[in-house]
């Protein structure tokens, strides 16, 4: 299938995502990739903003 | 079905939907609520829990951790309605006087 | 046959919705549960409680403040969803 051949150098990650999500969520993968993207925004936003540390500085389960 | 929670799919997942269920997730520790959603990525559950001091619960088990799902009882229409009007509204739109 | 493709076709369609109803459901339970009193319940049977802040997309760790931890308050951490067995929100 065309999934397993690699993927061409001049793809861009951000169509070859787009394409993976229309395959899951088909008519509705803009919207669910729109509240991905507010959702990581935040995540990332907060993590620049407060620099959280790991906790425990070791996993607990490997 | 322990290890397989995770690879039962959107359509399977979607029939425990408004149930509540019985899971066993970590060593020994189970978990029940009525199931509102599965997060399809991580196979994560979230249940909801009507307290009897009139508060509700949220939990989310984590899909990794899941042993085992059993239905417990069916949601009746009293509680689909507190399922869909509770849950998902913020608290600060609630529309009791 | 042009039967059996339609049919796997809807087959998909009916799973790509359910796929979205559920994934769009756990966002929005995760983005409520901002700013909200959390008990993370993990491995090893620790028990701690801390402010939830945002997760991930992909679910792998949880950003929090005022982690109660039994040595004292981190204020800011990152918990991994590995370590994690359940957390809850009390409203």
């Amino acid at each position: 299938s065309w999934r397993s051949s690699a993927a061409p150098p001049s793809e861009r990650p951000g169509e070859r995502r787009g394409a993976e999500m229309k395959k899951l969520y088909g008519q509705d993968a803009a919207k669910i990739l729109a509240m991905e993207a507010a959702m990581q925004l935040t995540f990332d936003r907060n993590c620049d903003l407060k620099q959280p540390k790991y906790w425990p500085v070791i996993p607990l389960k490997l | 079905m322990q290890g397989s929670w995770s690879l039962l799919g959107p359509l399977s997942w979607t029939g425990y939907i408004n149930k509540q269920v019985n899971v066993t997730a970590g060593t020994d520790e189970s978990h029940q609520g009525w199931l509102v959603t599965v997060d399809p990525v991580s196979a994560s559950l979230v249940l909801v829990d009507f307290r009897e001091d009139g508060g509700t619960s949220m939990e989310v088990v984590m899909g990794h951790a899941v042993e085992n799902v059993t239905v417990l009882h069916e949601a009746d229409e009293v509680t689909l309605d507190r399922l869909r009007t509770s849950v998902l509204s913020p608290a600060t739109c609630s529309l009791d006087p | 046959s042009i039967a059996t493709s339609a049919a796997s076709g809807a087959e998909l369609q009916r799973e790509q919705h359910a796929r979205s109803v559920l994934r769009e459901t756990f966002l929005r339970c995760l983005l409520s549960m901002n700013n909200k009193k959390v008990r993370f319940h993990m491995h090893g049977k620790v028990k701690v409680e801390a402010t939830f802040g945002a997760s991930d997309i992909d679910v792998l760790n949880f950003q929090v403040s005022d982690l109660h931890t039994p040595i004292g308050v981190q204020k800011e951490a990152l918990i991994r969803s590995q370590d994690v067995i359940s957390f809850t929100v009390d409203e």
